[in-house]
């Protein structure tokens, strides 16, 4: 251990004639990388309705809905609000029918706002 | 016309108007100057590249609730913002500015040098005030940390302010300045009373490393804990109008002062004030809070001592001259 | 004289909520008493009432520096109950998500040490290199601060050449940045004058207080649960338990430090010995009725996650033991007879993550010493009592000065 007079100043010149790191955010954005856990996406057509994702999720912020008697058709309703992005729904289900987009950006006013449903 | 002369000196330059305008700068500048150096951006948005923050700083301070403490003394408390900034002001007036030098301006008198130094001290005075009326333990021990403080910095401020004083054979700012402009090679005689002048308007100012009387992570805002709204903007006011003061005073002892009449003469306050608004900065940058046992043992074990050598030098250099 | 003040629950040093109730003459401490209760979450309470898959998220959640930590302890010891040998490779990035994450937290101290010892600029550096530790998780797991990489039987993502050499290329800027902060810890006075000496805790006094983590290894006590009980894949990695003898904050800064290094090593261990093969194994969803006791050494120190199972697939019981819990005893030794300004270095030296380590609000009587379980309407009542008691009026408080 030695002590020196203001070791840190030569790197503080320094930065005062480079670039700073902040990104200015809400002006210019950065990307995120593939694979982020955006907002989940869900595609009605390969559903089989058999609730693992419902029971799976951490939030329970997943309702699958039965749209027609006959046939078997669901929609997805997601509670975006409570989503906490865990990616556990595109694990649990067995048909590959969720994936997870690079949006990051979901605040909105009310919470009722944030709710996305898929048919 | 007589008298349009000191409404002038009072109002505009060096006075009110200067010095309301010049220390927002001067506070832009210096939080400019640290985000850059910590590779931040600092202010931005308001007016162009965040030049008017300070201002729209205080603007926002002004329309905030102000609120008295229920124990406290409500007149004193209210009153001693206005004071501090009113002694600082008038602190102001003494810097040799605005003077030609055949008519000294009409507030010069031999002997000013210590009448601005006495007159920075006072502010320290009602920051003890103000933390001990504000009935708040927080409040009381920042008060009682801003005193002790004093008694670390204020004798190395006057042996370094003392030097060039005495090499220079005038008490007053005017003449003191006029000695160095003529024969400029004898400041380098008082380069160790410059950086403990400069360390020692880091510690009035109360700004890293000697930020002690008002350690957020220790005790909230010290002496300021219970101000808000006007008062506290007024007490933000006199930090930044402090600032420029306190440059002032130093650019005028230890730099040669602003020679060269009024536009010149504005152009080497504001270049010399920068200078050591720059120093300031990078000292708070490079540098981390110290207990207040290390300052009081700092200031008299190397401030002190440094200043004594600073006045023997100058003496035998003196010697040397005659 | 001497006056009590109280600092937090809402204080500009503490990050979180919790109360210090300080006893000073002048400027010196002479008591010092912790106030615990105030962010309660009852997360032990939900925990019985989600399936195992479901908590992995919610002990992720328990906090936010060391999710990682809190997932692995619960994952390993719900594999445990569950006899499940985890996939070889995935323990392998259990691991390494580990250390990174070890990386982040001791970036994130030293910048928190820097800013209560008011050396602002410190913490805008080292926060601003910690970006890339984050960046990495990032780009591994999807995310910065939640990294969910946990599940029963190995992990849930795989690591590809791609993300492996842009890991060990940003080690190598990560290690000299490191080195530049050790030497200018070890070299700015006004630093140096602020963590020296301050917090003494001896030796003796560490192992009596049952300190964890950095704060027991630099009072000189070698012990980490890595090397004393190894758990994923330590026991096959080489690395050095760090300790200090200086018994200070300093100490703790310097153990954090080196630990930097070492994760560093571990680190490119781990990428270049990866062995190949599935990265997760499949987990029966049912676990039979067992209790385990799991053991996980986090930045901060020893992390304790206690489960029993009862058959079903929920748990019976949770119950977490954060390290900081473990740390507050020796906190208060370490707080008596310092200075005030002291105060936030103290504290902060422990690594203290306040939500974690409040978990159980247990109601003694006083004269009988027994303990009793309140209903929420008993709760409301007391409380409504409480109120009616004191006067709401206003009161002339005492001013001693």
């Amino acid at each position: 251990m030695s002590i020196k007079i203001a070791p840190f100043l030569p790197q503080l010149l320094r930065s005062l004639f480079k670039k700073p790191v902040t990104v200015k955010y809400p002006f210019e954005k950065e990307a995120v990388p593939q694979g982020f856990r955006g907002t989940v996406v869900f595609n009605p057509a390969k559903c089989i309705g058999c609730n693992i994702c419902v029971n799976d999720c951490p939030a329970e912020a997943i309702d699958i809905i039965r749209v027609s008697e006959t046939e078997k058709k669901f929609k997805m309703i997601l509670h975006n609000d409570r989503c906490i992005h865990c990616a556990q729904c595109v694990d649990s289900c067995p048909t590959k029918t969720y994936h997870m987009d690079l949006e990051y950006e979901v605040a909105a006013f009310s919470r009722h706002a944030l709710k996305i449903e898929y048919k | 016309m007589a008298i349009l002369k000191p409404i002038l000196y009072i109002l505009v330059y060096p006075g009110l108007i200067f010095l309301m305008v010049y220390s927002t700068f001067c506070e832009w500048f210096d939080r400019k100057l640290y985000a850059r150096m910590q590779n931040r951006i600092g202010p931005l948005h308001t007016g162009r590249s965040g030049i008017l923050q300070p201002v729209a700083d205080i603007i926002k301070l002004f329309a905030k609730e102000d609120i008295v403490p229920e124990k406290a003394d409500k007149h004193m408390f209210s009153a001693l913002p206005v004071f501090a900034l009113a002694i600082v002001c008038t602190a102001a007036l003494y810097l040799p500015v605005w003077h030609y030098t055949d008519a000294p301006s009409f507030i010069s008198f031999p002997g000013d040098l210590i009448v601005v130094a006495y007159l920075l001290t006072l502010p320290t005075l009602i920051f003890f005030l103000a933390g001990w009326h504000s009935t708040n333990y927080f409040s009381a021990i920042g008060g009682v940390r801003v005193l002790t403080m004093l008694f670390g910095y204020e004798i190395p401020l006057l042996l370094a302010l003392l030097s060039p004083a005495v090499l220079a054979g005038s008490w007053r700012l005017l003449e003191i300045t006029r000695f160095y402009q003529e024969q400029p090679l004898l400041l380098l005689a008082n380069l160790i009373g410059f950086f403990i002048a400069v360390i020692a308007l880091q510690a009035k100012l109360e700004r890293v490393p000697f930020d002690i009387p008002h350690a957020e992570t220790e005790i909230v805002g010290g002496q300021f804990t219970e101000y808000s709204g006007k008062k506290l903007a007024f007490f933000r006011l006199l930090g930044d109008i402090e600032m420029v003061v306190g440059a002032g005073l130093i650019s005028a002892v230890f730099l040669g002062g602003f020679p060269g009449g009024l536009l010149p003469g504005l152009a080497w306050f504001i270049l010399k004030t920068l200078f050591i608004v720059f120093l300031l900065a990078a000292m708070r940058a490079a540098t981390s809070r110290i207990r207040i046992d290390q300052m009081i043992s700092f200031s008299w074990r190397w401030l002190a001592p440094l200043g004594v050598l600073q006045l023997f030098i100058v003496i035998i250099i003196k010697g040397n001259l005659s | 004289m001497e006056y009590k003040v109280a600092l937090g629950p809402q204080h500009p040093a503490l990050h979180e909520a919790v109360s210090l109730r300080m006893t000073l003459d002048g400027e010196i401490i002479r008591d010092a008493d912790l106030k615990l209760g105030y962010s309660h979450r009852g997360i032990e309470k939900l925990a019985e009432e989600r399936s195992f898959i479901q908590n992995i998220y919610l002990t992720e959640r328990i906090c936010g520096i060391c999710s990682h930590s809190h997932t692995t302890c619960f994952t390993q010891g719900v594999e445990q109950l569950m006899e499940l040998v985890p996939a070889r490779r995935g323990l392998y990035i259990r691991t390494l998500i580990a250390e990174l994450e070890r990386v982040h937290s001791h970036l994130l101290w030293l910048g928190v040490a820097g800013q209560e010892a008011g050396f602002e600029s410190f913490f805008m550096y080292t926060w601003r290199d910690r970006e890339v530790v984050l960046d990495i998780l990032e780009w591994i797991s999807g995310n910065r601060v939640h990294y969910a990489m946990n599940t029963f039987g190995g992990v849930r993502r795989d690591i590809d050449e791609l993300q492996k050499k842009k890991i060990l290329d940003n080690l190598g800027l990560l290690r000299q940045r490191t080195d530049y902060y050790l030497n200018l810890a070890a070299s700015e006075p006004t630093f140096i004058g602020r963590l020296a000496g301050v917090g003494k805790l001896s030796k003796e006094q560490a192992i009596a207080l049952c300190a964890v983590g950095p704060t027991l290894r630099a009072s000189g006590v070698p012990m980490d649960v890595r090397k004393d009980d190894p758990y994923a894949v330590y026991d096959e990695i080489p690395f050095e338990v760090c300790t200090a003898d200086s018994c200070d904050v300093l100490g703790r800064a310097v153990v954090r430090v080196k630990e930097l290094i070492q994760s560093y090593n571990m680190i490119e261990f781990i990428l270049q010995n990866l062995p190949e093969g599935p990265f997760k194994v499949k987990a029966p969803r049912k676990v039979k009725p067992n209790e385990v006791y799991s053991r996980y050494e986090a930045p901060r120190g020893e992390n304790v996650h206690y489960i029993k199972s009862n058959g079903s697939d929920k748990p019976e019981r949770l119950k977490v033991r954060a390290p900081t819990l473990a740390n507050y005893p020796a906190t208060i030794a370490m707080l008596k007879s310092g200075f005030i300004a002291d105060i936030p270095l103290i504290f902060a030296a422990i690594d203290p993550c306040i939500c974690c380590a409040e978990r159980l609000v247990q109601l003694d009587n006083p004269r009988s010493g027994e303990s009793q379980v309140l209903s929420f309407s008993q709760l409301r009542s007391m409380a409504n009592a409480h109120y009616k008691k004191i006067d709401l009026t206003k009161k002339e408080a005492a001013w001693p000065f």
